[in-house]
């Protein structure tokens, strides 16, 4: 029995030891970059961190990212002023752009197409229109010097909160613990593959065996479908309100398809732009989204660019 | 619960240690443990069918002692019929009473009489009905035929019927291999319980690697059949073929390595059946529990071989017919059984179906002559038609399935809607074929190796590929679970 435990452990410490190697060879999985929270309470990645990011198993999608020294994904230097011209995309994992390569996204796409126009892409895996306002307030002699700035909104998703407050959740991933777990790259690969939804799972089959929650008050406690959509409202325009907003210069990034009807028409109403991406999207012939994860791909990007491209110089025509 | 959950593997941890720690010393005590574990394993589906596993128990255990005591013939026969009726009878109500109504209406509306049917009821399907019936059948069968005296000893009886490892899936064993080896003493040995553990990583490599990963692509294929080319059929058939052998061969590996920890050899169900050289080859080594038993209790009882022609002929009918509506209540599976016997009966009447009985491809030599070969891809080329069959949903999608196999008759790289890189899934299964005849001829050591460094990198190997095609969004259920 005593040499049965001991070859098995010894046998799986060196099969784990192998599999932490092939994983770090093959860069089977992706780079954490550090977060924190600066002086403004603004949460973004820690400055001058370089690494690779993989999407899917199998390094289905492999990509390089650079966070720039304000602490976002890109290849350029956030340096705004007032005699040249600058578009700032504010947004989430879309816009941050990990499962790409720094030096193909969005922003870049848009600088190829428009000369002597910079773009600064703010974006933030987890951002919401809270984190996206705040951002903008925070930094408000910066945002200042930018001419046009492009908000990605989902309404579902972003319109959650009314006001502004550090998520802890995220911020707990930079606790020692995780820290620590994250320098074994087969946990990390482990965690990426779903396969720790397996214990949750398993931990909740076993706490509900103890503690039978009634479906009636799961019922009751999912609000209805109008309250939900009044709450967002409501949070909507107390952001607004609380951090500012320019409607000559900021417009909002949405997919129609997704978005309310009342919405948009309350938007259209109080003379908030915005651009429709979910159309152009859905009748595009090519796949848009990568595989394994519905993030946009390079035809995708290209999309989403060529509709600020468009957007931009018909502005600039108007003017 | 199932085999590839976390909960199992907990479940087994918990189990092992009390069967080898706190109750080593008894027997009794032992079994116990492996009737309440192996009642909980089940109830973890549905507790409300445990009543059918217990009935079956008790009917099956008086009605061998009944068989037992008696000389007479003609009650030794009724008796066995009891049992029988029994079992058919649970499999019948609760498996094929809904077919045998929907097939009866049907009839009559071809016939021109309508049948406004209100006699289908919405019955689930016990898990494992199929295999555990079949099991103490074969008890009852084997004190009829004198091969067995009955045990009294119910504890040990019940736990023949239920031991968890091969209860919802099989293999379908027989009472003289398995009661004997609960009745009496497990002895711990190192050997066995490595041996175990390397065929339920085994196992859960061929479920989680391949089956499980080549899931997605086949339901593509086989639910959008109609856009697609012929090239991209042909491709989804082979790998249904794969798929369905990976997940029910892997479910058996788990089953045997399981049974394995806690000192119980269950019989090999799987040996290599895509090497088959024909297709009376092939039923040697597919599904060997079940193929057993219909030979032994059907075939041969019915006259086998030793009969005229004709009988022959009508035997082997007889019992591919009935294998596959064992497998469900569907056309699909009777026209898929009646595929296979039409097969076998060319090989049958030459007297090939045991030409290969105790040889496998390349017995002798490393790799197979080019006259192998040729047998094996026709015999694979076959099985894996006949599975058209066997997935389609009714007989109509089979037929339109083949129709646009044979109309579409074009080639053209199929590229997964979700976007799979396919390319990852050929290099898998060449990998995977290139293993399996390496391990051709130890079906029950699949890392038989004697280099410790092959050993080693085989194991790492086989876990790597385990994680890299682990597939968190699907289905985990075992396709034979249905049945």
């Amino acid at each position: 029995m005593k040499r049965i435990i001991l070859k098995t452990g010894l046998y799986t410490v060196l099969i784990l030891l192998c599999l932490e190697g092939i994983i770090r060879i093959f860069h089977l999985t992706k780079d954490y970059p550090k977060r924190y929270v600066d002086k403004f309470g603004v949460e973004k990645w820690v400055p001058n961190q370089n690494g690779y990011s993989v999407t899917g198993i199998r390094r289905q999608n492999f990509s390089e990212y650079h966070i720039n020294n304000f602490g976002f994904n890109s290849y350029r230097e956030f340096k705004p002023s007032y005699n040249t011209q600058e578009i700032a995309l504010v947004g989430d994992s879309f816009i941050e752009g990990f499962h790409q390569n720094y030096y193909n996204s969005i922003g870049r796409k848009i600088e190829n197409r428009l000369k002597d126009v910079q773009v600064f892409e703010f974006g933030y895996a987890g951002y919401d229109l809270a984190d996206q306002l705040h951002l903008i307030n925070a930094y408000n002699k910066m945002f200042e010097k930018i001419d046009y700035v492009y908000i990605l909104l989902n309404f579902t998703d972003d319109l959650s909160r009314g006001t502004y407050e550090i998520k802890k959740e995220r911020l707990k991933l930079e606790s020692p613990l995780y820290k620590t777990l994250r320098k074994s790259k087969l946990i990390v690969y482990l965690y990426d593959i779903g396969s720790f939804s397996a214990v949750n799972s398993l931990l909740n089959q076993l706490t509900s065996f103890y503690k039978k929650v009634p479906a009636e008050s799961k019922q009751k406690s999912q609000p209805k479908e109008n309250e939900t959509y009044e709450k967002r409202l409501d949070n909507f325009n107390s952001l607004v309100d609380l951090y500012g907003f320019d409607k000559k210069r900021y417009k909002f990034l949405l997919d129609t398809e997704k978005s309310p009807k009342k919405f948009l028409n309350y938007l259209n109403q109080n003379k908030f732009h915005y651009l429709d991406f979910g159309l152009m999207m859905d009748q595009s012939k090519k796949r848009t989204t990568l595989v394994y994860d519905m993030h946009w791909n390079d035809h995708g990007r290209d999309l989403i660019a060529g509709l600020i491209v468009n957007d931009f110089t018909n502005t600039l025509r108007n003017k | 619960m199932v085999f590839n959950s976390l909960a199992f593997f907990l479940f087994l941890a918990i189990l092992f240690s009390l069967y080898w720690f706190a109750f080593k010393k008894s027997v009794k005590a032992q079994n116990i443990l492996i009737l309440i574990a192996s009642y909980f394993f089940y109830g973890c589906w549905d507790w409300r069918f445990l009543s059918l596993i217990l009935l079956s128990t008790i009917v099956d255990y008086f009605v061998g002692i009944q068989i037992y005591k008696t000389e007479n013939k003609i009650l030794r026969k009724r008796w066995l019929w009891v049992s029988v009726l029994f079992n058919v009878g649970l499999l019948g109500f609760f498996k094929y009473y809904n077919f045998f109504v929907d097939s009866w209406t049907d009839l009559a509306s071809a016939l021109g009489y309508t049948i406004k049917s209100t006699w289908t009821l919405s019955v689930i399907l016990p898990v494992g009905i199929s295999f555990y019936t079949f099991q103490t059948m074969s008890y009852s069968f084997d004190i009829y035929y004198k091969r067995l005296e009955p045990t009294r000893n119910f504890l040990s009886f019940a736990t023949f019927v239920s031991f968890f490892p091969q209860l919802v899936a099989g293999p379908i064993e027989r009472a003289s291999n398995l009661l004997p080896q609960i009745i009496n003493k497990r002895i711990f040995k190192d050997k066995q319980i490595i041996e175990g553990m390397k065929l339920m990583l085994w196992g859960l490599f061929k479920k989680i690697a391949i089956a499980d990963a080549l899931a997605p692509m086949v339901d593509d294929i086989f639910t959008n059949y109609a856009s697609y080319p012929a090239s991209t059929l042909v491709l989804g058939i082979c790998f249904f073929s794969f798929q369905i052998y990976c997940d029910f061969s892997g479910y058996s590996d788990i089953a045997i390595g399981t049974a394995k920890l806690f000192g119980v050899e269950l019989m090999t169900n799987f040996k290599f059946p895509y090497f088959s050289r024909n297709i009376g080859e092939f039923w040697r080594r597919w599904h060997v529990s079940l193929s057993s038993w219909f030979r032994d209790y059907i075939y041969i009882p019915l006259g086998g071989s030793r009969v005229s022609k004709l009988k022959g002929i009508r035997n082997v009918f007889v019992i591919f017919l009935v294998s596959g509506f064992w497998h469900g209540a569907n056309w699909t599976f009777i026209i898929w059984g009646a595929f296979h016997a039409l097969a076998f009966i060319p090989v049958f009447l030459m007297g090939d179906h045991t030409k290969y009985k105790n040889t496998i491809i390349a017995q002798t030599t490393l790799l197979p002559n080019l006259k192998e070969i040729g047998k094996v891809l026709l015999t694979f080329s076959f099985v894996s038609f006949s599975w058209i069959f066997f997935r389609s949903d009714s007989m109509t999608d089979a037929i339109l399935f083949i129709r646009q196999l044979f109309d579409n008759f074009s080639f053209e790289i199929y590229k997964n809607p979700l976007g799979y890189r396919m390319e990852d899934y050929f290099i898998l299964l060449l990998i995977f074929i290139v293993y399996e005849y390496l391990i051709r001829k130890t079906p029950r050591s699949p890392f038989n190796f004697n280099n410790k460094v092959l050993r080693f990198v085989s194991y790492t190997a086989v876990i790597l590929g385990i994680l890299l095609f682990y597939d968190d969004g699907i289905d985990r259920s075992f396709i034979y679970f249905q049945f």
